[in-house]
């Protein structure tokens, strides 16, 4: 992978292998997955009412999620039980929908990618859209591995030793959007220095 | 160092909960997960704090397990901590202790 880098039009560019972007639309598609069975909507005898029950978002379970995964990427926003499930009964649904949606936009800009030999180009929405869909791909790694503090290795069987590599190459993508999303234009660097 | 699934301790005085008046706050969790650089910039992007401002917080969640990154009304901590658990940072808000 050639790291990101914001072009002159502002537009952030990375070139990724293609087995590089099979595996982040991957993981991304299987957050969507992951999370979008938590949101479909409840079956509805009058459409206007599943219209309205999908616009508002409410609808979300009322406890943390057995799954380690779901239940970090979808955490409690109280410490006091009562306050925690009445709050997620009124945004899980859509916290899960806009996760849902990043991970969308994370494996359509890869779509596009893999037809311009692996060219990645995104706009800024785009770009906070990765940055998002990496770290909740990261948090559903880590849970799998059983990283759960400071320091922890992980689970150190094979399939988890070769997770554990891709769960560190995403950190190293992570930082190269970051640093891409705050500095300058590359070409303009160029262009001001003597 | 706190652990990620572990849940946090926080006292919660029914009495005090009650008091309208009294600020609430939005804290960050120690998590052993996301990148330190990407908490900071999530607090300078999010918050607007200066790279100062948001690396001194970033490294109190890193070194203390959490640190308070908001203080005002609970509905406004409400969008802080939504918008935390968007981004994957481990976020809870409670009032402030009289």
């Amino acid at each position: 992978m050639i790291p990101f880098a914001r072009d002159e039009s502002r537009v952030i560019r990375a070139s990724l292998t293609s087995p590089e972007s099979a595996l982040i639309g991957s993981l991304a598609g299987q957050i969507a997955g992951m999370l979008g069975e938590l949101i479909e909507v409840p079956r509805f005898d009058d459409p206007d009412a599943a219209a309205l029950f999908a616009s508002v978002g409410i609808g979300g379970s009322s406890a943390l999620h057995d799954d380690p995964a779901i239940a970090r990427l979808l955490p409690n926003a109280y410490a006091d039980d009562e306050a925690a499930r009445d709050f997620r009964r009124l945004t899980e649904r859509s916290l899960a929908t806009r996760k849902v949606e990043n991970a969308r936009i994370v494996i359509q800009s890869l779509e596009s990618a893999d037809t311009a030999g692996g060219e990645l180009a995104l706009d800024d929405a785009e770009a906070q859209a990765w940055l998002r869909s990496l770290a909740d791909i990261r948090l559903t790694i880590a849970a799998r591995l059983g990283i759960e503090a400071d320091g922890d290795e992980g689970r150190d069987d094979d399939a988890s030793l070769a997770l554990r590599d891709v769960y560190d190459w995403l950190a190293w993508v992570t930082d190269s959007l970051i640093d891409a999303i705050e500095g300058e234009p590359v070409e303009a660097i160029e262009e001001s220095s003597p | 160092m706190t652990k990620t699934l572990e849940r946090p301790e926080l006292r919660e005085d029914s009495a005090t909960a009650s008091r309208l008046d009294t600020p609430w706050v939005t804290l960050v969790w120690n998590d052993p997960v996301n990148l330190m650089s990407y908490v900071s910039y999530v607090f300078r992007s999010y918050f607007g704090f200066s790279k100062e401002e948001a690396d001194r917080r970033m490294l109190q969640v890193h070194n203390d397990g959490r640190a308070v990154v908001a203080t005002g009304s609970r509905e406004q901590m409400e969008v802080h901590v939504e918008a935390m658990h968007d981004f994957g940072l481990w976020a809870t808000l409670q009032q402030v202790d009289a």
